[in-house]
């Protein structure tokens, strides 16, 4: 049996549907379509009346889905792009993401944005956007990069009382597969150490985690042992894992597939810097996409996003320091 | 376009209504007394950050609280102190936010109109305009889902809200999901400085209701019976399932944007003209000339109001204001777990 | 009566003052509360400001004309006690925190101060590319600190980093590699004179030297009871020298020479690991031979250990006989809190010219080194003392 990542997706809803009446699905095309991407393909048949198709129109996708959850529903809201969940910013910045620390009343909203760009898939329906959502306060934002946290951290989501932001990678929905379900899983909030090393860590999430994999398994034909480490949660970040393994390797290369000012990476790099100095044997280093809209064509893609090359020999730049 | 009264049918009808119309006038009394209140405070640099008052608009707004039962959803805006207080909300619940105590129900978080008990059914709105429409509509979507019948949920704005995309996208929204959303819009001839010609090029902001394939309403705003009858009459049709309700009062802010603004942009044969005039003053007159009250009751009920006022106002005064270094303040999450230092 | 003040209120959301246009009321007058009192003009319209309570006009202070600042106190109205309560103004709790949030800094009449910030002129050198063997990262240094190593504990490792540095992966094996040697802890005398040693080499230092002529020496020495050792000899010589001349031994801190006040000398004794220095205090004040007992009685403490605490700090300069080891010429390090160090070499019997005869003749010779801080001293001033002191110790009848 394989599952991919988009089934373990569709799996994790169909499994929140089962579990709690107070759960349902509201996006453009989810219903009888299943969704532009087919995660939500067979639940509107197998759950009447709870996956449902809205009109074209995120502010007041959004603004719904916050007043059901003031009701006390869990609504799962898909946006069919990351990149048009902007329209609905507002709502989700300014109404969900204040609504505890205004109201204290808790706002358990799951917005699902398909992240992450394809060859060919242009400036509007490749941005990955969870520099922007974690900056505000009141939101928890997630960046499964397996299988299997595509399933759990899915599930967790909807069970947080607070909003969050679930950022899925487009890439991986049918390329990434898995033998199995989870039965356990990390807590939210925590970090996994995705390989195992001794001369350099490299903090990242999402797609980039296999980008960094592979260009770990190059640099270890060259002598070097890369530590990965798998975010998994953006917001909030697991500190203190990503300071262990500076503390084990001395230095710290952070890869992100989004811009670079003010993003995750910035967003690491200024922790260790800050937290863990003393730990530092040469200057943290980041990759990230160039600072331009992301490229239609592939050949202009591939080099606007980090790669398994380019995050190599990035890694040696600070190996060799 | 001013709807007419029609003459009450039976002595029953006719106590009721006249019970409503006192209750109503009362709250717009207690209203303006409170926005008065508020307004002279302001320029006694008590209050923090902006005053935004109703005055002109107490008949429209007064007319949802009583319409509104409980158990239903209110969305209010900038100008609705009569519709808030006559919903559920107390005076010392408004005095507390404009004041900054940490006692009112935002406990300084947020301030002045930005206030609501959303468990309660009056949910706290946020700045930007139209926002609050779909909120609204979601809870009515979500009582649906779980079977809860008989309710209804107003939202409130002006007619410069009516120019945002999350107006249309509410409005649309509600339309095709079918709920019963009443939304009161007080078109009081500006946004702030900005006339209405430069707001909207159709001939009433009522004609909107075709396009959504909702039920429209005009209503002249100064006139209390008028407000009373069609904005319950939209209320009720709502709660008896024939969807949304667009109801469009036509009247004139009678004050600033904020009390900061002297509004004299608005023109002066606008205040002199029948939009003009003040619906407490009107309803006051229509009370008398029905003989539903006299020159003493209205008085003493002008005196208990200042009262009730001066009251709230004065222990909201004494009240602290909230203490930054108190751990809870800085939590934006629920989930404590989940949550980053602050330092 | 309370008297509560009238103040300039906050009339719009960008207006900082305004300008009083006339007086609604005098005083004497009782006005409500609320009641229009002032005619105000702002940059966007005419005013009014009311009063807070009702009460009793006490005084209009403000000229009419003149602009005032938000917050600017106008006039006072006298109030009585129910009224006061009643508009909240006996009110004790005064809400700093909101008064700060709306005033923000102020000054006594209520305008805002701001202070002006000058521009950075001078900026701090950029340091060029961070590399090489001098570059010691942030975890180098803490790993460092936490031994209590310095960079020149670092001198026998070879840096595989950019440029030569090292890193601490380098520095980590070095320690390994140390622990497969043979290892003894050091003592804590060595670990102290280690340190002393490390802090003195900061300084620039030099020596200069010349010989000394010990035959009178020796021959006033046979003639003694209690025999002075030579180096006593040269420690009460230097005394002397300096007491007539105590700048040699002055140090330099910052900008200002330190005097000392007092000639206390301290001499070198080896003992077990190091060195210790006992010290002779005000050696310019006694002579020579009643020096000797305290002298002796020194060494035989220092070199058991025993030195008490008085006996030992404190010195101006030390004298140390490195001859006694056989060395004939050394350049030894001066004490970290002193400038000069005198040392005596292994007297040995050598010819030297004689004018007077035109004959080599045999004398015992020694070489005196003098080790200067050449931030006090430079060599004119170096070699006038030497001279001093070996002419004191050709001439042992003055000491």
């Amino acid at each position: 049996m394989s599952i991919t990542y988009l089934e373990a997706i569709r799996e994790a809803q169909a499994k929140a549907l089962r579990d709690d009446p107070r759960v349902f699905i509201y996006g453009q095309d989810v219903g009888a379509f299943g969704g532009a991407f087919k995660a939500t393909k067979g639940l509107a048949k197998e759950f009447p009346g709870r996956v449902l198709d809205s009109p074209i129109a995120e502010d007041a996708m959004a603004g719904l889905a916050i007043g059901a959850a003031l009701e006390g529903m869990r609504p799962i809201l898909e946006m069919q792009f990351a990149d048009f969940s902007t329209v609905a910013f507002n709502q989700i910045v300014n109404q969900a993401a204040t609504m505890f620390w205004r109201t204290n009343i808790s706002c358990p909203i799951t917005v699902r944005l398909p992240c992450g760009g394809t060859a060919g898939s242009g400036p509007f329906h490749s941005q990955t956007m969870e520099a922007i959502y974690a900056h505000y306060p009141g939101l928890v934002v997630l960046t499964p990069a397996t299988v299997e946290d595509a399933y759990s951290m899915l599930l967790e989501a909807v069970a947080i009382d607070d909003p969050v932001i679930f950022c899925e990678h487009k890439f991986l929905y049918y390329h990434l597969k898995a033998d199995a379900l989870p039965t356990e899983a990390l807590p939210v909030g925590k970090a996994r150490i995705a390989r195992v090393g001794r001369d350099l860590t490299l903090v990242t999430y999402s797609a980039m985690v296999h980008e960094s994999l592979a260009a770990a398994d190059e640099l270890r034909s060259e002598g070097w042992e890369v530590e990965v480490v798998d975010l998994r949660s953006v917001k909030p970040l697991d500190t203190d894992t990503v300071i262990a393994s500076v503390a084990r390797t001395g230095r710290l290369l952070c890869v992100g597939e989004a811009w670079p000012w003010g993003g995750v990476t910035a967003e690491v790099i200024t922790r260790v810097v800050c937290e863990g100095y003393d730990l530092l044997d040469a200057p943290p280093q980041r990759l990230n996409a160039k600072d331009t809209p992301v490229p239609y064509h592939p050949n202009l893609w591939s080099a606007h996003r980090p790669t398994a090359t380019s995050i190599a020999a990035a890694a040696r730049k600070v190996l060799q320091r | 376009m001013v709807q007419s009264v029609s003459e009450p049918q039976s002595a029953g009808d006719v106590s009721a209504t006249r019970d409503l119309h006192i209750k109503a006038y009362r709250f717009m009394l207690l209203a303006r007394v409170l926005d008065d209140k508020l307004a002279s405070l302001y320029r006694a640099g008590k209050i923090l950050g902006g005053v935004f008052l109703g005055r002109g608009q107490e008949a429209l707004s007064v007319s949802i609280g009583v319409g509104l039962r409980e158990g239903d959803v209110f969305a209010p805006l900038i100008r609705d102190m009569a519709g808030r207080l006559a919903f559920n909300e107390s005076v010392l619940d408004a005095a507390r936010t404009f004041l900054g105590s940490s006692l009112g129900p935002m406990r300084g978080r947020d301030g002045n109109i930005h206030r609501g008990r959303p468990k309660e059914g009056q949910l706290a709105m946020i700045s930007h305009l139209g926002a609050m429409i779909s909120v609204v509509t979601g809870t009515l979507f979500a009582r649906r889902m779980r079977g809860v019948k008989g309710t209804v949920g107003v939202a409130c704005c002006g007619d410069g809200s009516t120019s945002t995309g999350s107006f249309h996208e509410a409005m649309n929204q509600a339309a095709v999901e079918k709920l019963p959303l009443v939304m009161v819009v007080a078109d009081n001839q500006y946004a702030y400085s900005t006339p209405t010609e430069r707001q909207f090029a159709c001939r009433s902001l009522v004609d909107r209701a075709v396009g959504y394939g909702i039920s429209g309403h005009e209503v002249d705003g100064t006139n209390l019976s008028a407000c009373l009858k069609v904005v319950g009459d939209a209320i009720e049709r709502a709660r008896a399932g024939e969807g949304p309700q667009l109801v469009v009062a036509s009247l004139l802010r009678l004050c600033g944007h904020g009390e900061h603004d002297d509004a004299h942009y608005i023109e002066t044969k606008l205040k002199a003209s029948d939009l003009g005039r003040d619906c407490v003053k009107l309803a006051e007159a229509y009370l008398s000339q029905q003989s539903w009250a006299d020159a003493a009751s209205l008085a003493s009920w002008r005196s208990e109001a200042i009262q009730k006022v001066e009251e709230a106002t004065t222990a909201a005064q004494r009240e602290p204001g909230p203490d930054p270094f108190v751990e809870n303040y800085w939590a934006a999450l629920s989930t404590k777990n989940l949550l980053e230092g602050n330092e | 009566m309370p008297q509560v003040p009238i103040i300039m209120p906050q009339l719009g959301e960008s207006i900082a003052e305004a300008t009083i246009v006339s007086y609604l009321v005098k005083p004497g007058d009782t006005v409500e509360a609320d009641q229009d009192i002032i005619e105000v003009e702002t940059n966007k319209a005419n005013m009014n400001v009311v009063s807070p309570s009702r009460g009793v006009i006490e005084k209009l202070t403000a000229q009419i004309g003149e602009s005032y600042p938000v917050g600017a106190v106008l006039g006072e109205i006298q109030v009585s006690k129910e009224d006061a309560h009643r508009s909240g103004m006996d009110t004790e709790h005064v809400d700093k925190v909101r008064s700060d949030a709306k005033h923000g800094t102020t000054t006594e009449n209520g305008k805002t101060s701001q202070a002006r910030v000058q521009p950075t002129v001078h900026g701090l050198p950029v340091p060029a590319h961070a590399a090489g063997a001098g570059y010691i990262s942030p975890r180098l240094k803490a790993r460092m600190n936490e031994l209590g190593l310095h960079a020149a504990d670092l001198a026998g490792v070879a840096g595989s980093g950019a440029a030569g540095r090292v890193t601490v992966e380098d520095f980590e094996k070095y320690i390994a590699s140390l622990e497969k040697q043979k290892l003894t802890p050091a003592s804590s005398m060595r670990i102290a004179v280690a340190d002393a040693m490390r802090r003195s080499w900061t300084r620039p230092l030099a020596t200069v030297g010349m010989p000394v002529n010990l035959d009178p020496l020796l021959v006033h020495r046979k003639a003694q009871a209690n025999k002075p050792g030579p180096a006593l000899y040269a420690l009460r010589a230097l005394a002397l020298a300096l007491s007539e001349n105590s700048a040699p031994a002055g140090r330099l801190v910052g900008s200002n020479i330190v005097h000392p006040s007092s000639i206390d000398v301290g001499f070198a004794v080896e003992a077990d690991d190091g060195v210790l220095v006992p010290v002779i205090r005000n050696a310019d004040k006694q002579k020579l031979a009643e020096l000797v007992d305290r002298y002796n009685k020194l060494v035989e403490l220092a070199r058991a250990r025993k030195l008490p605490a008085d006996a030992t700090g404190g010195s101006i300069a030390t004298v140390t006989n490195y001859g006694t080891f056989g060395l004939t010429i050394a350049t030894p390090i001066p004490l970290p809190e002193q400038t000069i160090l005198l040392g005596m070499g292994a007297g040995r019997k050598s010819q030297r010219w004689d004018e007077k005869t035109e004959k080599f003749v045999p004398v015992t010779e020694a070489h005196l080194t003098l080790s200067f801080d050449h931030r006090v001293l430079d060599g004119g001033a170096a070699g006038r003392l030497l001279g001093r002191v070996i002419y004191l110790m050709m001439h042992p009848q003055e000491l």
